[in-house]
């Protein structure tokens, strides 16, 4: 009896969900280097005593459930910044950073030196060379950084940027802050990691599209409320005219 | 509904947005101005369905887990510290910095505060100010019989002095310049102080190591590019609506909840 309402019931749980996802992306669209996600839905079939020898079989309920909410790494638009300390990964790859929690990984190359001479993130986290962090000393000048990841001044190289890849691009959690964490270990790109310096990859949330999504969401929460309605009155229909009857 | 909320987070985000676009395109004609950048990072994540987690007893594992963003901060405002343009005035006492450093500029209250505007004057004893009346380091003093004042690249100040055929040599600008100029604090006026962010000032002189050269008779415009600023205020304008629609429809999704049982 109560079916249709928690079949209805489970959709509207995963459009909530995926609500969030649109709404997560749309408050990102210009967070540098942000990767989109989607949200993925499977049927749950219900796992319910049945027999198939009656006449009409008894059918089997399916539920809606939320299956996971896969990144979308492809790489956003490039914006040319000027800034000598900005780089943007092209292609595949992420720039590697020391957090206190252990190694992070962000596509977000909006880099500062700080007052110590290291090149850190915007919050404050050490950048990774190949060899170590990059640290420039005080009278430096003419910091640039090359295609290959060569961070250099007037005195010379001063180390190289780390790039790393991972096999899987879905074995990484969103941390915040631009960050992810691995949870499979990730692995130098190699001769192939590039940089754009000078450049910051934007959002990749392509914001027609998640509108497009948001419309289809609202419609179809809509469309299964009314159906709740209706099954709703259906059994408000049938409770006053079985009393009738008795009457 | 997270939804409201992590949209409401994208439009102040997109707020800060348009207040520093604003104030980099009203001082797009300042002296020496440095334009500020907004830097966006994504709030904390709930984890739902952690990826890696087992989905069966056969060691089947979840590809992607369920990762809810909770929406976006502001993280810095940082200024673009690159060169603006130097464009000639033809005043004597205008000198812009080509390169790095930034003028040492001695405040009412004894501290120091460090200026690119290299706009200055002169007050009634003589002294090299700036438009605010405040000395610049070294305070040179122009004495009153000075014909005519050269400034060299090097900032030395030569004063041509009547009845004299040399020139007279009446100090040098000092310059300071800082590991992280992004972390200097700006207080008006043109002028910024240093903060722990920044580091010491090392000082030196224009054209020595690690500084730029100085022009007399020129000034550093501001590096704010209008084009850029205009594109910049659409996509934020843009942004802000769209994320105002995000509320919308999770507005009318919770209506349509509410009026599923009537009455």
């Amino acid at each position: 009896m109560e079916n249709a309402l928690l079949v209805g019931l489970s959709r509207q749980m995963a459009l909530r969900r995926e609500l969030d996802v649109i709404a997560n992306n749309m408050a990102n669209v210009s967070t540098t280097g942000f990767k989109a996600r989607s949200a993925r839905f499977s049927e749950f079939v219900m796992p319910v005593a049945r027999d198939d020898n009656f006449l009409r079989p008894d059918r089997r309920l399916s539920y809606v459930i939320d299956q996971g909410t896969p990144i979308d790494p492809t790489s956003g638009a490039l914006e040319r910044t000027g800034n000598p300390l900005d780089a943007a990964v092209k292609g595949e790859g992420y720039f590697v950073v020391q957090t206190p929690g252990g190694e992070r990984y962000t596509r977000s190359g909006a880099f500062e030196i700080n007052s110590r001479g290291e090149l850190v993130t915007q919050q404050g986290h050490r950048v990774a060379g190949e060899n170590g962090p990059i640290v420039l000393a005080p009278g430096e000048t003419g910091i640039r950084m090359s295609a290959d990841g060569t961070v250099s001044t007037d005195q010379g190289q001063r180390g190289k940027l780390r790039l790393v890849r991972f096999a899987n691009p879905q074995a990484i959690r969103s941390e915040g802050d631009n960050l992810f964490s691995a949870t499979a270990p990730a692995q130098p790109v190699g001769p192939t990691g590039q940089i754009e310096p000078g450049a910051l990859e934007r959002s990749n949330v392509k914001p027609i599209l998640e509108m497009s999504r948001l419309l289809d969401v609202q419609r179809t929460y809509t469309t299964i409320a009314g159906l709740m309605s209706k099954v709703d009155e259906l059994r408000r229909t049938a409770i006053s005219r079985l009393a009738d009857q008795q009457g | 509904m997270r939804a409201l909320y992590t949209a409401a987070s994208g439009m102040a985000a997109q707020e800060t947005n348009v207040q520093v676009i604003s104030n980099n395109i009203a001082n797009v004609r300042t002296t020496g101005y440095k334009r500020q950048r907004v830097h966006f990072q994504d709030l904390l994540y709930e984890n739902f369905r952690r990826a890696g987690s087992a989905t069966s007893d056969q060691n089947t594992q979840a590809p992607a887990g369920v990762f809810i963003g909770s929406g976006v901060k502001t993280a810095a405002t940082g200024r673009v510290m690159n060169q603006g343009n130097v464009s000639p005035t033809e005043k004597e006492y205008d000198v812009a910095i080509k390169g790095e450093g930034f003028f040492k500029v001695r405040l009412p209250d004894g501290r120091t505060a460090y200026t690119r505007d290299g706009g200055f004057d002169l007050d009634s004893q003589g002294q090299v100010v700036t438009k605010e009346g405040y000395l610049v380091e070294p305070g040179i003093i122009v004495p009153q019989t000075a014909k005519s004042v050269s400034i060299n690249n090097q900032g030395t100040v030569e004063a041509t002095v009547t009845g004299q055929t040399a020139p007279q040599a009446l100090g040098q600008f000092q310059l300071s310049r800082f590991v992280n100029k992004v972390g200097l604090e700006s207080i008006g006026d043109n002028l910024y102080v240093e903060t722990p962010g920044s580091g010491p000032a090392i000082d030196g002189t224009a054209n020595a190591e690690g500084f730029g050269g100085l022009q007399q008779g020129y000034l550093e415009d501001a590096n704010v590019n209008a084009v850029t600023e205009i594109s910049s205020l659409i996509s934020a304008q843009r942004a802000y609506e769209m994320n105002s629609k995000v509320i919308v429809a999770a507005d009318q999704m919770m209506q349509a909840t509410s009026q599923i049982l009537r009455g």
